[in-house]
């Protein structure tokens, strides 16, 4: 740009967030000794909307080029003032944060050296600034489809939302059947369990033409952009096609036993099973983990739907967009965590609630190491909130309610068995609040502990609990025939491989982060890619279908135009300074970058659609030719300098 | 540079990766966790796009300590192998540092996730310390514009 700079410094106080501890006056006067600075000002709350049209008027009383806001971080409120910015005609690139919050005044108390500090983060915004152009976003085709990995309430959700606005959709379950959890367990509310919520989907599902369910499958590659990703699935073989009846004569002969997960390890299933009564797709299945190819079930078969030879495939698709919706793992206690696995009448929250089901091993009654417990005890808070060393220090949310569910539940068929909860507090929010107010009204016993948790002890004569009730101060002692531990939510077990293949990543808690809790709250960072239900985190069933809109609704108004802007902040080669020594075709993760013949001459070039704006190939491209456009050398360098006092000339 | 009691305070240009240390800077921020303010931090994309000319010219400028952070290895990177770029330069690069009389601590590459906000306010507080230890930086290099 030859136009001379004339930058306007716009410093903000957030409140007290800045100005307590940072002489935002000072700051701003100094702004106005900074080359190229025209105007500097300093205000109360930047972002509001006064405070924009602060930027805005000036930027036309004053003839600015370049904007600095001097405020909170640019993952924060970049957006709103670039948006600010090209309201008022100028192009939005040419706006530079500088972050005396987050990074200044939230983690230092001395306001001396605080508000030097914003000074000089100041002068680094200017400096960086002086060397800003305006750059154009470019525009792609996208696709009007989606991959939604995770078949449980908020990928279905998710699915259905995209559906009916017209999008395809594939919905990849790595299990055999879609439905997640809530098909085996959970309460919306009393009177709907998680099984009715997930089976009136399946229905919907059944019947639109638009969703491709891929069970069994797995995602193992994802490659391109937002509007234009190719993904790569993995179908493992189900073994079982269409034909299947559902008689269940090859379960009769199956010789392999395992555990059986959909009942929580409550009972065994065959290596060839259903998992459940109304699964989707209506089939059995076999677990080709564990399958031995006898091919007894085979030769049993009247229908001809089990093919033992089936292969594993893989497919690639196209879409437009990634819903990342593969939920949680329930916290897996240690053994001797409240006696965890060394009584079989300890079971968790998790095998109690499958126990209630019309479907479980004991069609719904609660019986317990052979009989109905005449006393049984919840310890909530298991794995969550810092009671036992293992334990995570996030409250998972469904617990409270669930076993205060359950436990009215039990009060209501067995009216004299004691229910006892033990808890730290109990957090039922919103209305279910009422049902706690029930569980009092059912006699369900609650009993309050604080730092010191409940000690299980296992004797001869059964089963004790000692805690000391912190209501009544006193140590207490509970024989119970059974105990439920109340367990929350682990991120799931394999999120490891879902950041490999997509990228995203993770916050302190192990769950998925979002690309901005306030502002971005259902994105990943990667444009293309949204997140729905458990991933993110702890929630229960009505959250998750919640999100699961949410995201779909993102991911529709993303791709709706059938095409999509992206970031300028790409690489550009500066055609007479190229060599052609092709060293950054070699770093670019994303082959963005071929060699091509201008005018018989090697030159770099970047395919602008691919390139994902990392700038590796500036910093190895020995010419200086390769620019990563908003990181540019003289842009990076001037920052540098600019610490020091020290400028790089415009 | 020195604060107003004359004690050595070391100046340190961090380069810091947006989708890691940047979040976990921001972090540290958000949590009001506290460290010195002898930090001045510089947004890139990607710790591979940290050119080793930034560092020399900030030693060159008058830093102390320059640290460029990054994701974790192997798999945490947003641009798939960036970090692992960034690492393999700037291991070479810190052995051209002991020729020219920089000592090697005086540099730093670190990997910070977005969630290891505490890791961050470590590393500070131990670059803080080691450069005071080691004193303010008289380079003999000279850098040309
Ligand atoms: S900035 Fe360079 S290395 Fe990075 S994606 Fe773009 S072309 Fe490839
Ligand atoms: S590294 Fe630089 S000089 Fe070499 S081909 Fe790429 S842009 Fe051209």
């Amino acid at each position: 740009m030859t136009e001379e700079p004339r930058i306007g410094v716009y410093v903000c106080h957030c409140g007290f967030n800045i100005a307590g501890t940072v002489d935002v006056k000072k700051v701003a006067e100094f702004a106005k000794t900074l080359p190229n600075v025209v105007v500097a000002k300093d205000y109360v709350f930047m972002c509001s909307e006064p405070g924009q049209d602060l930027i805005k008027a000036d930027i036309k009383a004053h003839n600015l080029n370049r904007v600095v806001v001097s405020a909170c971080s640019p993952s924060l409120h970049e957006i709103t003032f670039r948006t600010a910015v090209s309201e008022a005609g100028l192009n939005k690139y040419l706006l530079e944060m500088a972050n005396i919050r987050e990074h200044c005044s939230w983690v230092h108390h001395d306001k001396e050296k605080a508000t030097e500090k914003a000074k000089e983060i100041v002068r680094m915004a200017v400096a960086k600034a002086r060397h800003l152009e305006p750059l154009e976003e470019l525009e792609v085709k996208a696709e009007p489809s989606a991959l939604v990995l995770g078949g449980g309430v908020a990928g279905m959700r998710a699915a259905l939302e995209l559906a009916n606005y017209g999008f395809n959709v594939y919905l990849v379950e790595k299990a055999p059947t879609i439905g997640g959890k809530a098909a085996l367990i959970g309460y919306i509310d009393p009177k709907t369990k998680g099984p009715d919520v997930v089976s009136k989907m399946f229905d919907r599902i059944k019947d639109c033409p638009r969703i491709q369910v891929l069970t069994n499958a797995e995602l193992i590659q994802l490659s391109g952009f937002a509007g234009n990703y190719n993904a790569k699935i993995r179908i493992n073989p189900r073994y079982v096609n269409e034909k299947c009846t559902l008689c269940g004569e090859c379960e009769e002969v199956c010789p392999i036993e395992v555990s059986n997960e959909y009942n929580f390890g409550l009972n065994k299933r065959k290596a060839i099973f259903l998992p459940f009564s109304n699964a989707y797709p209506p089939y059995y299945a076999i677990d080709y983990r564990v399958c031995v190819k006898c091919g007894e079930c085979e030769k049993v078969c009247r229908f001809g739907a089990i093919n033992l030879k089936e292969e594993p495939k893989t497919i690639e698709l196209k879409v437009g967009s990634v819903i990342i919706a593969t939920g949680y793992d329930p916290y897996r206690p240690f053994k001797g965590e409240y006696g965890y696995g060394l009584h079989q009448n300890i079971i968790t929250l998790f095998q109690l609630e499958r126990l209630l089901d019309p479907e479980s091993p004991t069609k719904g009654e609660l019986i317990i190491g052979g009989k109905v417990p005449k006393s049984i005890a919840f310890i909530q808070c298991v794995g969550s909130r810092n009671t036992t060393p293992g334990a995570k220090e996030y409250c998972s949310r469904m617990c409270c309610t669930t076993a205060i569910n359950s436990a009215i539940k039990i009060k209501e068929k067995y009216p004299d068995t004691n229910v006892y909860i033990l808890y730290k507090d109990i957090m039922t929010y919103g209305s279910d609040e009422t049902l706690y107010e029930e569980a009092g009204k059912k006699l369900v016993q609650f009993i309050k502990f604080e730092d010191k948790i409940p000690k299980v002890s296992i004797t001869p004569e059964g089963l004790f609990i000692d805690v000391f009730e912190y209501t009544i101060q006193e140590n207490i002692r509970i024989p119970v025939d059974a105990i439920v531990l109340s367990i929350g939510m682990l991120p799931p077990r394999d999120i490891e491989e879902l950041i490999a293949v997509t990228r995203v990543s993770c916050g302190g808690e192990g769950f998925v982060r979002e690309a901005h809790l306030k502002l971005a709250p259902v994105e990943a960072p990667t444009k293309g890619i949204f997140l729905a239900g458990c991933i993110t985190g702890p929630k229960n069933i009505l959250e998750s279908i919640r999100m699961g809109s949410a995201a779909a609704a993102k991911a529709m108004s993303l791709l709706s135009k059938g095409k999509i802007t992206i970031e300028p902040m790409i690489a550009q080669v500066n055609e007479e300074k190229c060599s052609g020594c092709a060293i950054c075709v070699g770093v670019c993760p994303y082959s963005a970058i071929s060699i091509k013949k201008v005018n018989g001459d090697r030159i770099a070039y970047v395919e602008k659609a691919l390139c994902m704006g990392c700038g590796t190939c500036n910093a190895a491209c020995p010419s200086g030719a390769m620019q990563h456009l908003g990181f540019k050398d003289i842009q990076l360098l001037a920052q540098t300098r600019a610490v020091f006092g020290g400028e790089m000339n415009v | 540079m020195s604060d107003s009691k004359g004690e050595f305070e070391p100046k340190i240009v961090v380069y810091a990766c947006n989708w890691c240390t940047y979040a976990a800077t921001d972090l540290a921020g958000t949590s009001r966790m506290s460290y010195p303010p002898n930090v001045r931090i510089i947004r890139v994309m990607c710790s591979g796009r940290v050119d080793p000319q930034f560092v020399l010219q900030a030693f060159a400028d008058g830093a102390d300590g320059v640290i460029v952070a990054g994701c974790h290895p192997p798999a945490d990177c947003h641009y798939i192998e960036g970090n692992y770029k960034a690492y393999r330069r700037f291991e070479l690069f810190r052995k051209l540092l002991e020729t020219m009389g920089i000592e090697q601590e005086r540099f730093r590459l670190e990997w910070i996730s977005a969630a290891e906000a505490s890791r961050w306010v470590q590393v500070v507080n131990e670059m803080v310390a080691q450069l005071k230890k080691l004193g303010p930086l008289k380079p003999n290099l000279e850098v040309r514009e």
